[in-house]
């Protein structure tokens, strides 16, 4: 195993992480939480959305108008994306010392690549199904059921980071 | 009874009153309820939300009574959200009842219903009957915009509540509301 310790001590070391965690400013850490939590709600609950309508609600809306909302899916999880890498840079150690986090990590990455194979199934030319609420393939409502699944594993994990964390800093 | 004795007495009778706080306090209850407060915040922003983006014009073709069909959910993640939120509540009163971010949530949490009640008295008829257009009245887009607006706040105060923690008061409060222990 290489030992990660002067790495994690690196990049606390830096001004970015050192901005992050020790400002004062509410637009550092605690901005950077609102905009994690906000970017959730927009990419999670879009994803949600889009894998209710696969199951069966909302079934006037034609499965390919539902490729509409996904821009702000998108922008959710590159507001995340960006938003995480901010507060791994300042926490570092608290996190990558915490299988919790690599747990959250793989959930998020299984919740993308179904959302991949979801957009590609329903928007694509692949098994197309977009009559109005035709019978949907087994194979896109079993998506559905993993990618709300995916989800609350990953939202769950992310809370319990708080709580299952044995290192906060190099220092501590 | 002014309001900051309204507080003190809210916090005071809920600690000595609360049916969840042992519960709450047990190993992993808080975390739980508190993954369950962030499913229910993503269920209300990706049914609400969905539905404000459609009255903003996203999705134009598809009728906004077909979108409307997601609203149940979000009112199901709200539900989720007041009855984990309560629990909080009733477990460390004074952890909200005295925290400045708690108040503003509130607010936002009131703009946000009374937004919702003038949809329903003012455009619900427009947007829903037989010949809706499909391109929602500008009254509907204030609303849908305002909507945004309010649970982005909701968020943003639920989040911020652990930076505004109260401190005991130094001296005599003169503030709206009570923003520290007494």
């Amino acid at each position: 195993m290489i030992d990660l310790d002067p790495f994690l001590a690196w990049v606390e070391s830096t001004t970015l992480s050192e901005w992050i965690v020790g400002s004062p400013s509410m637009f550092a850490f605690p901005g950077i939480l609102v905009l994690h939590a906000i970017g959730m709600g927009f990419a999670v609950g879009v994803s949600a959305a889009l894998d209710l309508r696969i199951l069966g609600v909302a079934p006037r809306i034609p499965l390919t108008e539902m490729r509409r909302f996904l821009p702000v899916l998108w922008a959710g999880f590159w507001l995340n994306a960006v938003s995480g890498v901010l507060l791994l840079i300042g926490y570092p150690t608290k996190a990558l010392t915490n299988p919790v986090f690599y747990l959250k990590l793989t959930l998020i990455a299984v919740a993308m690549v179904l959302l991949v194979r979801i957009s590609r199934s329903a928007f694509g030319e692949g098994d197309v199904t977009s009559a109005l609420d035709g019978a949907l393939s087994p194979r896109l409502r079993r998506l559905a059921i993993a990618s709300l699944v995916c989800w609350t594993g990953a939202i769950t994990a992310g809370r319990l980071l708080a709580y299952t964390y044995t290192r906060l800093t190099q220092l501590h | 009874m002014d309001i900051h004795s309204f507080q003190v007495w809210l916090v005071t009778t809920i600690y000595q009153n609360s049916p969840v706080a042992d519960l709450m306090r047990t190993a992993w209850a808080w975390p739980i309820a508190e993954s369950l407060h962030f499913l229910g915040l993503c269920l209300l922003v990706g049914s609400i939300g969905t539905f404000d983006l459609r009255l903003l014009g996203v999705a134009k073709r598809v009728p906004i009574a077909a979108v409307h069909r997601f609203i149940p959910w979000g009112l199901a993640g709200f539900a989720l959200n007041i009855v984990t939120g309560t629990m909080f509540l009733l477990t460390e009163p004074d952890q909200y009842i005295y925290n400045p971010s708690f108040h503003f949530k509130l607010l936002f949490m009131t703009i946000g219903g009374l937004n919702a009640a003038t949809f329903y008295l003012t455009s619900y008829r427009r947007v829903f009957g037989p010949d809706a257009p499909l391109d929602a009245p500008r009254r509907a887009k204030v609303i849908a915009a305002v909507s945004l607006c309010a649970w982005l706040g909701v968020i943003t105060g639920g989040r911020l509540l652990t930076f505004y923690r109260p401190a005991p008061c130094d001296g005599p409060q003169t503030g709206l509301l009570l923003t520290c222990q007494p």
